[in-house]
């Protein structure tokens, strides 16, 4: 018994050792990750910080696809092809087939790392004043590019408000603090700021940007880029002041070109747009957004431009008739045989833009198609574009259309024709609704397949008429807005779902 | 030992005293097992104390007084044989191994125990019963072989992973799988690999395995504390007997088959169904539009009639892309195993191999493994023991294993339009594929190649010392190791390889798991009646896991396939995440006269993957038994030979969840311009602990007729608390969700196991096995007084959630979907019930319903085993009911081709509603707004889509012959067995899709094959 009783009281004894140094025995640290608490102490750790939220633009459900694509599909730019069977119940404008749960998510996640590196610029050790500053006016830049793309899309524009002071429309949660505990992740449930609360921060974030920032190349925000920005929101806020003389600072700046002629359409064909003032760099072939939902994908089913029988995305989203009428575009044999896809164009009118669309092939399932080859893998891999955000020509539009408001009709004009002078198109002498109209049918055409016509129409209050397929939404169908997603509005009593959903 | 000698020196002085009567018997006692002959078995007079024992050969020889004429043989572990002598003077008998006997052995936690004594809701699972079986894992084969056990394979890859259940679904964030245990070694059970599915499990040859106990309760499992909330399965692998060397050799071939092809259109009739839903959407040339979707438009088609383009669908051919791609596919199995030792040292020492293709090729399984478990006695005291697994094996995988991928072969075989010829007719492959699958699926599954290897090693060191008589030590020392490597082509000949000019991915993963166990075993019986035991012990378990991947891109010609061959490195990746776990733990066995019984057992464990303020739970169960067959009013009774009533109640733990799930941690991601990026990843949850799983059992033990009648029955109420759930965190808060200690969720069920010898007689026996298992599950409370979980509805208090089909995902939730209410016989339009019954065209969120899950409520098995002299039949059934699937791939083609030019099914096609008046559930075709009505919702929407998965299932019949041992001895044998086998030969079902068995989305899943083997079996 003796024995049993040292052995008994040694495993005891060795067990207690055990649990008393468990501390150390359970400690394993991840080495992939480091801890949130201080993890943005350092100059690298804020800079890769701040790369994470650049990177988020590059999400199909930000400027990877839906922005431009999806947000065209929902207006009367195009047609779809059923190749792939994506974009059909966009185009069709059915209910719920709009922007996605995802485009909030991302947006948000992205605002919320935003915020952390805004928290988190007090507590970076030995960083200079200068770095301080690119990290703010970034991170403030991008915070309201992300802003501004959730208020255009889920609330009304200031200019174009359905039934003002309905209490279902409202603008967007602002969220301008970061969280990084699970107090804060459970216990914050905002609801809906007003639109003119997010359009104010907006503006607030976009002057300490252009205060704050220079210019370290168009793939990263600058002052210039704020300002350009700042151009935009104003317009679709009706400043037609600041509209004006935001896009004047822009255009005064030496980010960005704008181009006229056949640099114009050689632009769209170099990795770097020289046009754009900000565009979300695809830079790796692993960014890649792949075959399904490119923006190359869904616009054109050619792999390139050397070879138009080698299978390439889907082509799920093409020009429909107005757009191919604006550029003259009709199919046109240019060899034999007809089965070959090399020997097809299209017909095209004077306007340089008209090079930016070509017939397709015959791999997927509708068959030769024209289509839009503004985005054909430009950054050296398949299904990557750099995408342009804001290019430098936007600014003309921009401020020709403030100083119509303004009326200042006569500069407007000017500005208008100088640029239909870039695009190979003569002048026109236009007044009055005719003046603003062609403004905006220059907008259209200028701007096809790059995600501003929806937003365009619904600024004006004006409805989306299609007849392939023949949809017409009026602007008070409540189809204008997605649904805010369900998951948010169902874990957060303060957050009023968007009407009709 | 000492019986037989006691025997032996009573037949001596019964020899001394033999009268002159005296008849003089010899023969050969064999086990019908191995038919080799059992030394040490008991022969007696019926009636009689005059017996001997047989000697190492299993020869005996008696002396039969005058007027006796039955001789009883036995031995323990076979079943106890009376036989008539008549005038017989040499008396040979086979004696069976009594499967049913409740003197089995039971392992259970840190031990073994009689199985009348265990108290606790346990199955057992015998290696023959799953022997020869052709499945590359053990746990494919324990489907339907025990109550409460549900187990269904994810899909038809040899090798791929298999869902098993205990008890039903426990957690929903947490994992679900139970905690396997090879010879003590408890594994990481991770299937997950980068191109196909890698079962750990498929590492142990399954016919090495003796045993397979199933703990079920948590008061049974509770010893193993954390992991243990899902049921224990603890394997005991073949060891090595005392005796003369015993080879054997076995080896099997055969043939697997597809169960089914889908029966789908050919291409005029897919032009047809077309052609009609172009004229439903109003099209101007429904025809040529028809062809255009087929890529069979003529460039001329404008100056061509309606009719001549009609005619030129009509005389479309057809073409079976299914029996091209799918087929049958080899099996091959050979082992050898030899075991044997004196009186010190035993070993059992085992090699094999094993081939099976799946229906699809190239997907296969190969797999060698080598085995060595040796024991010695070093002294009195001291037994060294060693079990060591080295298994390799390499699976060939296809463009995918799943998904929507037109490169899948799975996918495409039965999607792409029937018109498109497979080969052009000089043999090349035609690449002009009509139709949305616009690549010839046959190229891609034949230029494109990958494979992935698991090399694993699983051993343990067992050291035990015995202290005292009654106290011993016992030191275990494993690993468990193992090796994923795989690499992927994709081919630049074909679509998905043209664009990057060939694709090579490689990839590489280590997990190794090193645990080590230690106990005290003492035990003691108080004026031999009342008998004490316990076991006290600690445990410490390390796993880390290790990665690396890349790809590269851009080959000089399709030759090159190797990464270094790329022009471009695409990708390149890696991870590292790894966990420990620590115990101490105490179990006390009592019993009364073995009438009385209980077990109390407590566990204190550690888990790294908790919370700094909750990394420690403490366990504890009890079990009471009352062995009412012990008592005095039924020792005599002939008709009851076994009662036993069980009650048990425990508490397990669950810690199967992300490494540093309870961190807040800011990970690499979200690279920019061609730097790097970090964006946080995770919240800190510091007090996240335990998931606690209680059962609370109630168990009878029964046997009657000398136990011709045996089996138990369970009642049971499992319930989970502090749930392991990923709360939804709204998105403007930055984060998607957190880990959180919140609600609870009930498995509450009954189970039934059956076992009867029906006949018994003449030679001819007759066993059945049945088991039956009822599981309601429910989610009882969720948080903050929700009633649904805001980012899953499905996920919602009273309604049962679904079977998650994988490790580390979520489980689905019931369906949450808007009742379908088939089509409006007027117009052909799909309708559905909003909330208020009403018919509606385009169904709301409000309107959903709960519509049941994909996890079974009812299940089990039902075998019969025939015997006639060396004869023998068995017919296994499995059955399942109560699940609700929504099948991919059938989703895809109950289309109609409407939205994509897919193919369709002919059932389908047959139902579509084509004229007003016509009663059906598959609306009108349409070709505009994706084949569906401009303001309605899709044709597959609500319930629509969803599938009954009920099926029972012929899963086995075998027909073997034993050859006699006294024939075969004669050629140098012990024993041979030759057999024939099939398996999943015929399913009652009326699922329309491939098989109603699989786990995930079902979209271009590899599915079951049936089986065909031959095979021998010879022992010398």
């Amino acid at each position: 018994m003796k024995f049993i009783n040292k052995a008994i009281l040694s495993l005891a004894l060795g067990s207690t050792l055990l649990v008393s140094s468990c501390d150390s025995l359970l400690q394993v640290d991840p080495r992939q990750s480091i801890d949130a608490n201080g993890a943005l102490n350092t100059p690298d750790a804020m800079d890769a910080a701040l790369n994470s939220v650049y990177a988020r633009l590059r999400s199909v459900r930000n400027y990877g696809r839906d922005l431009l694509a999806l947000s065209d599909a929902l207006a009367d730019v195009g047609q779809t092809t059923s190749n792939s069977g994506r974009l059909i119940g966009e185009n069709n404008n059915q209910p719920n087939a709009h922007f996605q749960a995802g485009f909030w998510q991302n947006s948000y996640f992205a605002i919320n790392e935003a915020n952390l590196i805004i928290d988190g610029l007090a507590g970076v050790e030995g960083a200079s004043q200068a770095q301080r500053d690119r990290w703010e006016g970034e991170a403030k830049f991008l915070r309201a590019l992300y802003y501004f793309d959730l208020i255009k899309v889920y609330a009304y524009m200031p200019t174009a408000i359905y039934q003002p002071g309905v209490i279902d429309e409202g603008g967007v949660p602002l969220e301008l603090t970061g969280v990084i505990t699970s107090g804060e992740a459970l216990g914050r449930q905002t609801s809906r700021a007003t639109i003119d609360e997010v359009y104010t921060q907006i503006y607030t974030d976009l002057e300490d940007a252009k205060r704050l920032l220079t210019s370290r190349g168009t793939q990263y925000a600058s002052s210039a880029a704020a300002s350009a920005l700042l151009s935009r929101v104003a317009l679709y806020r009706g400043d037609w002041a600041k509209a004006a003389s935001e896009a004047t600072t822009a255009l005064g700046s030496n980010v960005g070109t704008v181009l006229g002629g056949n640099a114009y359409v050689s632009g769209w064909r170099s990795s770097i747009n020289p046009e754009s003032m900000f565009e979300v760099r695809f830079a790796l072939a692993e960014e890649s957004i792949g075959v399904n939902e490119s923006l190359q994908s869904s616009y054109t089913a050619l792999l390139n431009l050397t070879n138009k029988n080698s299978q390439g995305g889907w082509g799920d989203f093409i020009p429909n008739a107005t757009v191919r009428g604006f550029f003259g575009l009709t199919p046109l044999q240019t060899g034999s045989p007809a089965t070959d896809n090399n020997n097809w164009d299209v017909t095209r009118n004077s306007d340089v833009r008209a090079q930016l669309y070509t017939t397709g092939n015959t791999v997927r399932g509708a068959g030769r198609q024209i289509e839009s080859t503004k985005f054909m893998s430009k950054s050296g891999f398949a299904y990557a574009d750099n995408v342009p955000v804001i290019r430098k020509s936007e600014m003309h539009l921009n401020r020709a259309e403030a100083n119509y408001h303004l009326n200042n009709t006569a500069e407007a004009l000017t500005e208008l024709n100088a640029f239909k002078a870039l695009r190979g198109l003569t002048a026109v002498n236009l007044s009055g609704q005719a003046l603003l109209d062609e403004i905006l049918l220059e907008r259209f055409k200028e701007f096809a397949f790059e995600g501003h016509r929806f937003f365009d129409l619904k600024r004006y209050g004006k409805p989306i008429v299609k007849t392939t397929p023949a949809v017409n939404l009026a602007f008070d169908d409540f189809k204008i807005l997605p649904p805010l997603p369900q998951r948010e509005v169902d874990g957060n009593p303060n957050l009023n779902q968007n009407r009709g959903y | 030992m000492r019986k037989v000698l006691l025997l032996g020196l009573m037949l001596f002085f019964a020899s001394a005293v033999a009268f002159a009567q005296d008849r003089v018997i010899t023969g050969t006692v064999t086990s019908a097992e191995d038919n080799m002959g059992v030394p040490g078995a008991t022969v007696l007079v019926k009636g009689t104390t005059i017996g001997t024992a047989t000697d190492i050969d299993g020869k005996y020889s008696i002396s039969v007084p005058a007027g006796n004429n039955v001789l009883v043989f036995s031995f323990v572990g076979l079943r106890q044989q009376e036989v008539t002598i008549g005038t017989r003077t040499t008396v040979d008998v086979v004696l069976e191994s009594d499967v049913t006997a409740l003197g089995e052995i039971i392992v259970t936690g840190y031990g073994s125990q009689p199985k009348r004594e265990v108290t606790g809701a346990v199955s057992s699972v015998k290696g023959e019963a799953i022997q020869n079986l052709p499945m590359q894992s053990f746990d494919r084969a324990l489907q339907g072989r025990a109550a409460g056990v549900q187990v269904r394979s994810s899909n038809g890859l040899p090798g791929g992973a298999v869902n098993i259940r205990i008890r039903g679904v426990g957690s929903i964030n947490a994992g679900n799988e139970p905690l396997f245990i090879v010879d003590g070694v408890q594994l990481n059970n991770q299937s997950n690999s980068n191109f196909t599915q890698s079962n750990p499990l498929a590492f142990l040859n399954p016919n090495d395995i003796e045993s397979m106990e199933i703990l079920k309760d948590a008061a049974s499992a509770a010893i193993y504390g954390s992991q243990a909330a899902n049921g224990v399965v603890i394997i005991t692998t073949k060891k090595g007997k005392q005796g003369k060397a015993k080879f054997e050799f076995n080896a099997f071939s055969g043939q697997t088959q597809p169960m089914k092809y889908l029966d789908v259109l050919g291409g005029a009739e897919w032009y047809e169904m077309r052609r009609d839903a172009h004229i439903n959407s109003n099209s101007a040339s429904p025809e040529a539009d028809a062809l255009n979707a087929m890529g069979r438009r003529p460039s001329n088609w404008q100056t061509l009639s309606r009719e001549q383009l009609n005619q030129i669908g009509l005389d479309l051919p057809t073409y079976d892309w299914q029996r091209e791609v799918m087929g049958t596919g080899k099996i091959q199995n050979y082992e050898l195993s030899v075991s044997g030792g004196d009186a010190k040292t035993t070993f059992f020492l085992s090699g094999s191999y094993n081939y099976q293709e799946s229906s699809f090729k190239p997907v296969d399984f190969e797999r060698g493994t080598v085995r060595v478990a040796l024991a010695h006695q070093a002294n009195d005291r001291l037994n060294l023991e060693t079990n060591i697994n080295l298994s390799t094996f390499q699976q060939n995988v296809p463009f995918s294993i799943d998904g929507a991928f037109l490169g899948n072969p799975a996918f495409s075989a039965s999607a792409v339009l029937p018109h498109n010829a497979i080969y052009n007719e000089d043999g090349t492959f035609n690449t002009a594929i009509g139709g949305v699958l616009g690549q010839n699926i046959v190229l891609v599954n034949a230029y494109n190649s990958g494979l992935q290897r698991t090399n694993t090693v699983v051993g343990n060191v067992i050291g035990t010392y015995k202290i005292l008589d009654n106290l011993s030590y016992r030191a275990l020392v494993g690993l468990d190791y193992r090796l994923l490597q795989g690499d992927s082509y994709r081919d630049p000949r074909t679509p998905d390889g043209a664009g990057v000019r060939g694709r090579s991915s490689v990839q590489s993963d280590w997990r190794t798991r090193f645990i080590t166990t230690h106990t005290l075993n003492w035990n003691k019986t108080f004026n031999g009646v009342h008998s004490v035991s316990a076991i006290l012990g600690g445990e410490f378990l390390s796993e880390t896991r290790e990665g690396i991947s890349g790809a590269g891109i851009g080959f000089p010609t399709f030759q090159f396939r190797t990464i270094q061959s790329s022009a471009t490195p695409e990708s390149i990746t890696g991870f590292w995440t790894g966990y420990r776990r620590a115990g101490i733990f105490l179990s006390a066995n009592y019993d009364y006269k073995k009438k009385y019984l209980a077990t109390v057992t407590a566990r204190y464990d550690g888990s790294s993957r908790f919370g700094t303020n909750n990394q420690y739970g403490l366990f504890p169960s009890i079990r009471l038994g009352w062995s009412i067959v012990e008592e005095e009013f039924l020792k005599q009774s002939t008709a009851v030979s076994e009662l036993k009533l069980r009650a048990s109640y425990g508490l397990t733990g669950n810690d199967q969840i992300g490494n540093f799930d309870a961190r807040g941690l800011y990970g690499g991601g979200g690279n920019y311009a061609g730097s790097a990026g970090i964006r946080p990843t995770s919240l800190a949850n510091l007090d996240l602990g335990w998931e606690t799983n209680t059962t609370l059992n109630f168990g009878l033990d029964y046997g009657f007729f000398s136990n011709r009648v045996t089996g138990s029955v369970d009642v049971f109420d499992r319930r989970t608390k502090d749930l392991l759930l990923s709360q939804p965190v709204l998105w403007t808060n930055g984060f998607d969700n957190i880990a959180n200690n919140v609600g609870e969720l009930q498995n509450k069920g009954i189970e039934f196991e059956l076992s009867t010898v029906n006949i018994d007689k003449g030679g001819f026996r007759w066993n059945t096995t049945f088991n039956f298992t009822y599981i309601k599950n429910q989610v009882l409370s969720l948080y903050d007084g929700l009633q649904f979980l805001p980012a899953n509805p499905g996920i919602a208090v009273g309604q049962p959630v679904g079977n998650p089909a994988t490790q580390g995902v979520q489980a689905p939730g019931a369906w949450f979907v808007a009742e379908y209410a088939g089509v409006n016989p007027a117009t052909g339009r799909p309708m559905w019930y909003d909330i208020n019954g009403n018919i509606t065209y385009l169904p709301l969120a409000a309107d959903r319903v709960y519509k049941g899950s994909n996890l079974a409520t009812t299940f089990g098995g039902l075998n019969n085993t025939f015997s006639y002299k060396g004869f023998e039949a068995t017919a296994f059934f499995t059955y399942e009911y109560g699940a609700v699937v929504n099948d991919g791939q059938y989703g895809f083609l109950r289309e109609n081709g409407t939205r994509l030019a897919l193919n369709a099914l002919r059932e389908v096609n047959e139902r579509t509603w084509t004229a007003p008046g016509q009663i059906t559930d598959i609306p009108r075709n349409l070709t505009t707004n994706a084949g569906n009505e401009t303001r309605g919702a899709g044709r597959n929407s609500g319930s629509a889509g969803l599938l009954k998965a009920d099926f029972i299932r012929l899963s086995q019949v075998t027909l073997a012959y034993n050859f006699q041992s006294s024939l075969v001895s004669k050629i140098g044998l012990s024993k041979a067995r030759l057999y024939v086998q099939g398996l999943n030969l015929w399913t009652y079902t009326d699922y329309p899709g491939y098989d109603p068995e699989f786990t995930g989305a079902g979209t271009g899943q590899i599915p079951l094959t049936k089986n065909y083997t031959v095979g021998v079996q010879i022992g010398f």
